[in-house]
């Protein structure tokens, strides 16, 4: 069982489908096709039914009139047959030693691990599978929770482990596995009142030693700046089942934008499974445009990249509620950007003390 | 050998003192002329020193050679010593120097014998030998050591030399007559010097190494080889280069001045030294390209009695004299005092020192400018080894002599840069400086008299003639470049569809109807839908074992109906070439230009034209042009243009009536006729309504000539 809940048997043949489109028409004598929607930000769009971002009606079609294209359906049925085999022997691989299985594929061979990164994902949208359907696990690890929640993982052996996430950890907190389907994760109990996601190592450090998660009643996770899809997922779970807030604490750059935004709204290259993985009600708590000037933060000058990407964020449909465009604007006019752990210009637990007091006061109003 | 220091020290002197040239010329010590002017004599620097001493010496061994009609085998190797010291030794198998000449040859700055000579030798260009003797002695106090046999003398003379500086002579000391062996064998003529000089070995773009290689490229007969060793006498460079053919450059003629390309002080010295009694004579004698009528109108512009005696000529009317051959019409010189290296031998000079891709060269007609003949040649490859990031190697030569200093300042550098070589192909950014791109250039300028913008003898000076010939030559190679790129461009995305076709897409067709365990589809519509298009693939490859050609031409057609072409091919027809199996027959459509009949190419067949070519060596031919005549486009090939192959045929109809010095000119004409027939950019749809039914497929209409069709019946007629 999935998330989606598919059988082996289902993602087979949602898998065959695709060699099915190619196959009809070359009986009908026309150059086999592969057809997918269109992965780009002109192409995601609102679903108000869940609540995140989701793939418009734009689709393209590959069709292997040339070589390039046709290199994608050889290897699009390559990798088919390889996900096949692998739900056959009960094994799972990466998508760097997919890269690499592939050297022995001759014309069906990846250029590029990104090009393998990106097929696995059109395999994904196509069928509606999941990449954890297909047997593919990501090269990065996910992030690691501090506080107390009560959670079980099946292990290796396939027994069911308690951990507390307070209690039976290190410093270093949970390490989420790339896997946090039922099958693998049950979330069990928990005595806290919110969680707070947070960008830098460096922060989450600063709150763990600084006794936050106890102190605020919250449960810790450390994104690694761009969260992975277990993370996510993990987070939109805890949301979900046990009901809590989540808050998002990132630095105050562009790029900070884009992660909560992924976190909230779904991001553009896993828009297809957006509801999976999104937490609409997540709130970005800091460091906002704003807080730059109200506590006087030492910031850097926007890079021509950052003014690019702010631009971009403008027209980006995730962004495009009157609030975000205020934010983002605001940003651009102060051209300034401040990193969270800019926070200990005022000592050590200014940010514990002062910083996240005032912020929760205001948003969780206590 | 050096005979032109007359020359140098004329203008060397006239720099260093401009009274009096002659009496100062007599007076002046050899040493201290040397000490005051080794920057113009190319030892200013311990660096360059070296690399000029072996510049002199392999300079020195090809002229020998090439007088005596000899393949020059030529080593050069240098051993660092201690104290930026190195010794050096160069030995060569040329016809060696007879006994009582050598000190003449390597003692003596000036050697007037054959001053009035004029013709093109690359010993032009340096101080000669004699200067690494002397500087040898000036910086090490040591001598020279000197081997030279000859061929029909019994044993080999051994000598060390060194110069007496004030009676410009040489001194020899420990002469002896003994057998000569090299590596346990007696050696039959050749010579071979070894001397110690301060100096430093270096490596990079201006080193004895670059040097040899830059020489070896204009002198494909002569086999070259450098070995440098450190002090420990490991070896720490080295360089062999082989020849690629056994054609010896052909004797150069000894011409006479021509008077537009004389200078005061040279009239002045051929004045005095004439016997001739009256002026008429002394100009017709001395000079090219003076008719008696001539003669007599220059003389009478300069206001000058015919009959007076040249050795009394006054300074003011030898400039007067001077003045007149100027305002009077004069033959040109001739031009047989040139030794181009050709296009063909260029070819293999640069593929013996330069792995790659792509090579075309030019050899121009000889043209003259101030009444100096001079010839244009330019060779340039592309792609393969060489390094596609930066600006193109330049590799410039005058006389067959390398110019490796003031490439900047330098005539060929910026004839080569006034091209625009972004529409041939080559990055050039802002039109300006050198273009960039895994290209090399190679200029050679020939000519009975090199205008260099200094003393030191590494730049050629300003010369509007000169520019010009540089930048058609260029254009030339250029045009040659692009067709390549095109054609490479063409072939590439081919053989991607090729692929796609014959492989991917049935690998794709297998693997779908595995899994879903269905019969396999007919994939020949689907091919037809992908390619769309007729396609020729090429290739000429040399076969060791035959010593001849092997050409192949295929045709494709993927289209959905039957086609039919004329195909001809481009291929290197001369005298001594001859196609040797063409089991297609086909017909001679014109110099150079072979033309085979493709009836019908039903849709999805293919058709061969294979013959083979004797004559040629390898690497003399690797890229085939092809053409065809007919109806839409096909991706490989270009169209014909009838009308200008029309006009061809007319100048070679034209030419076979005059029966003379026809090829060149053919082949010329050819070579812009084909130049023109612009080739299909990229994959095209062939229009419509010329297609022709499979089942009744319509001929080409033939021309009338063409009737005397022959091999047709093997056409591909199914």
């Amino acid at each position: 069982m999935s998330a989606n809940g598919y059988t082996k048997e289902q993602v087979i043949e949602a898998l065959h489908d695709i060699a099915g489109e190619m196959h009809n028409k070359m009986l009908k004598g026309e150059p086999p096709t592969m057809t997918l929607p269109v992965r780009t930000k002109q192409n995601i769009s609102f679903d108000s039914k869940l609540g995140v971002y989701k793939y418009g009606k734009k689709r393209s079609t590959r069709d292997a009139t040339s070589l390039g294209s046709a290199r994608q359906l050889l290897r699009a049925l390559h990798v088919t047959e390889f996900i096949e085999e692998m739900i056959e022997a009960g094994k799972s691989s990466t998508l760097r030693e997919m890269y690499y299985i592939s050297e022995g594929w001759g014309h069906g061979k990846f250029g590029s691990q990104n090009e393998s990164n990106n097929l696995a994902e059109d395999l994904e949208i196509i069928t509606k599978c999941m990449r954890e359907d297909f047997k593919l696990r990501p090269e990065e690890d996910g992030a690691r929770i501090i506080g107390n929640i009560t959670l079980q993982e099946r292990n290796r052996r396939g027994e069911w482990m308690r951990i507390n996430c307070r209690d039976d950890v290190g410093d270093s907190g949970y390490g989420v596995p790339y896997n946090v389907e039922l099958e693998k994760i049950r979330l069990v109990d928990h005595d806290v009142d919110f969680i707070m996601a947070i960008e830098t190592g460096g922060m989450f450090d600063r709150l763990v030693e600084n006794g936050f998660d106890e102190s605020a009643r919250c449960a810790l996770v450390h994104l690694k700046g761009q969260p992975a899809r277990s993370t996510r997922r993990i987070i939109k779970r805890m949301n979900e089942e046990w009901n809590l807030p989540v808050l998002v604490f990132l630095d105050g750059d562009p790029w900070s934008y884009r992660i909560y935004a992924s976190i909230a709204y779904g991001a553009i290259k896993t828009a297809h499974i957006s509801e999976y993985l999104a937490t609409p009600s997540a709130v970005y708590l800091g460091i906002r445009a704003g807080d730059i000037e109200s506590y006087d933060l030492p910031a850097d000058d926007l890079s021509s990249k950052d003014i690019q990407a702010l631009n971009a964020e403008l027209s980006d449909p995730r962004f495009a509620d009157a609030e975000w465009q205020e934010e983002i604007k605001l940003m651009l006019e102060l051209g300034k950007k401040a990193e969270q752990q800019s926070l200990a210009k005022y000592g050590l637990d200014f940010v514990t003390e002062t910083y996240l007091p005032e912020k929760l006061a205001e948003i969780l109003g206590r | 050998m050096s005979f032109g220091l007359w020359e140098d020290l004329e203008g060397v002197v006239a720099m260093v003192d401009a009274e009096n040239i002659a009496s100062k010329q007599k007076q002046i010590s050899i040493s201290e002329f040397f000490e005051k002017n080794k920057h113009f004599l190319g030892f200013d620097t311990l660096q360059r020193a070296v690399i000029t001493a072996v510049k002199e010496a392999v300079d020195n061994s090809l002229d020998a050679c090439e007088e005596a009609r000899i393949l020059p085998t030529i080593k050069v190797e240098i051993k660092k010593l201690k104290a930026d010291k190195l010794e050096l030794i160069c030995q060569d198998n040329g016809p060696g120097i007879p006994r009582n000449s050598v000190e003449n040859v390597f003692g003596k700055f000036l050697l007037g014998s054959r001053f009035h000579a004029i013709r093109q030798t690359r010993g032009q260009q340096g101080i000669g030998i004699t200067g690494v003797v002397m500087y040898s002695q000036l910086t090490t106090g040591s001598k020279t050591h000197v081997i030279s046999k000859i061929k029909s003398d019994s044993s080999a003379v051994h000598v060390d030399l060194g110069l007496d500086t004030r009676k410009n002579k040489a001194t020899k000391s420990n002469e002896i007559r003994d057998v000569w062996f090299e590596d346990g064998e007696e050696v039959v003529s050749g010579l071979k010097i070894k001397t110690v000089m301060k100096a430093k070995y270096q490596r990079g773009r201006q080193s004895v190494h670059q040097y040899l290689r830059m020489t070896s490229i204009v002198n494909p007969h002569a086999t070259i080889q450098l070995i440098v060793r450190d002090v420990d006498g490991e070896i720490i460079d080295q360089g062999h280069w082989i020849r690629t053919t056994e054609k010896l450059p052909r004797v150069v003629e000894e011409i006479k001045p021509h008077p537009h390309g004389i200078h005061l002080g040279q009239l002045q010295r051929m004045l005095k030294e004439a016997d001739e009694r009256k002026l008429t004579s002394f100009l017709r004698h001395n000079f090219s390209g003076v008719s008696m009528r001539a003669a007599k109108e220059i003389l009478g512009k300069a206001e000058l009695d015919e009959g007076r005696t040249p050795v009394r000529i006054k300074a003011d009317e030898a400039q007067a004299l001077l003045d007149s051959f100027q305002e009077v019409k004069l033959l040109a010189p001739p031009i047989d005092c040139l030794s181009p290296i050709e296009e063909i031998l260029i070819k293999k000079g640069l593929s013996k020192a330069i792995d790659s891709r792509f090579a075309s060269t030019v050899t121009r007609k000889p043209a003259v400018s101030q009444g100096n003949p001079f010839q244009i040649e330019v060779g340039l490859v592309f792609g393969g080894d060489l390094a596609a990031d930066g600006p193109i190697e330049v590799l410039r030569f005058a006389n067959r002599v390398p110019l490796m200093y003031q490439q900047g300042g330098c005539l060929m550098t910026k004839a080569l840069e006034s091209v625009n070589w972004k529409q041939y192909g080559l990055e050039h950014p802002g039109g300006k400086g050198l273009p960039k791109g895994p290209a090399a250039v190679l200029i050679h300028l020939a000519s009975t008299n090199v205008q260099f913008t200094s003393e030191a003898k590494e730049a050629v000076s300003d010369n509007v003639e000169v520019h010009e010939e540089i930048r058609k030559a260029m254009l030339e190679v250029g045009r040659g470049l692009k067709n390549h790129l095109k054609k490479s461009k063409q072939r590439k995305k081919a053989q991607e569809k090729f692929d796609l076709i014959n492989i991917i897409l049935p690998e794709i067709s297998r693997k779908t109807s595995d899994m879903l365990g269905r019969e396999e589809p007919d994939l020949s519509p689907v091919i037809t839908r992908i390619m769309n298009a007729v396609f020729l693939e090429d290739e000429v490859t040399w076969d060791n074992d035959t010593k001849q050609n092997i050409c192949s031409v295929t045709i494709y057609n993927y289209t959905a109906r039957a086609r039919a072409y004329t195909i001809l091919a481009k291929w290197p027809e001369a005298k001594g070439v001859r196609m040797v199996e063409n089991p297609r027959g086909g017909r001679k459509e014109t110099n150079g230009l072979w033309a085979w009949r493709l009836d019908t190419l039903n849709p999805g067949e293919s058709a061969e034209i294979r013959f083979t070519v004797e004559g040629l060596t390898k690497g003399d031919w690797n890229e085939m042009d092809i053409f065809f005549r007919g109806n839409g486009d096909i991706i490989g090939a270009n169209k014909i243009d009838e009308k200008l192959l029309d006009e061809m045929r007319k100048v070679e109809a034209l030419a076979v009536a005059e029966a003379e010095h026809a090829k060149p000119d053919e082949i010329g004409s050819l070579e812009r006729v084909l130049d023109r027939a612009e080739p299909v950019e990229g994959l095209q749809e062939a229009p419509n309504e010329d297609l022709t039914e499979p089942t009744a497929p319509v001929l080409e209409v033939i021309p009338a000539e063409d009737e005397d069709w022959f091999g047709m019946k093997d056409g591909d007629t199914e």
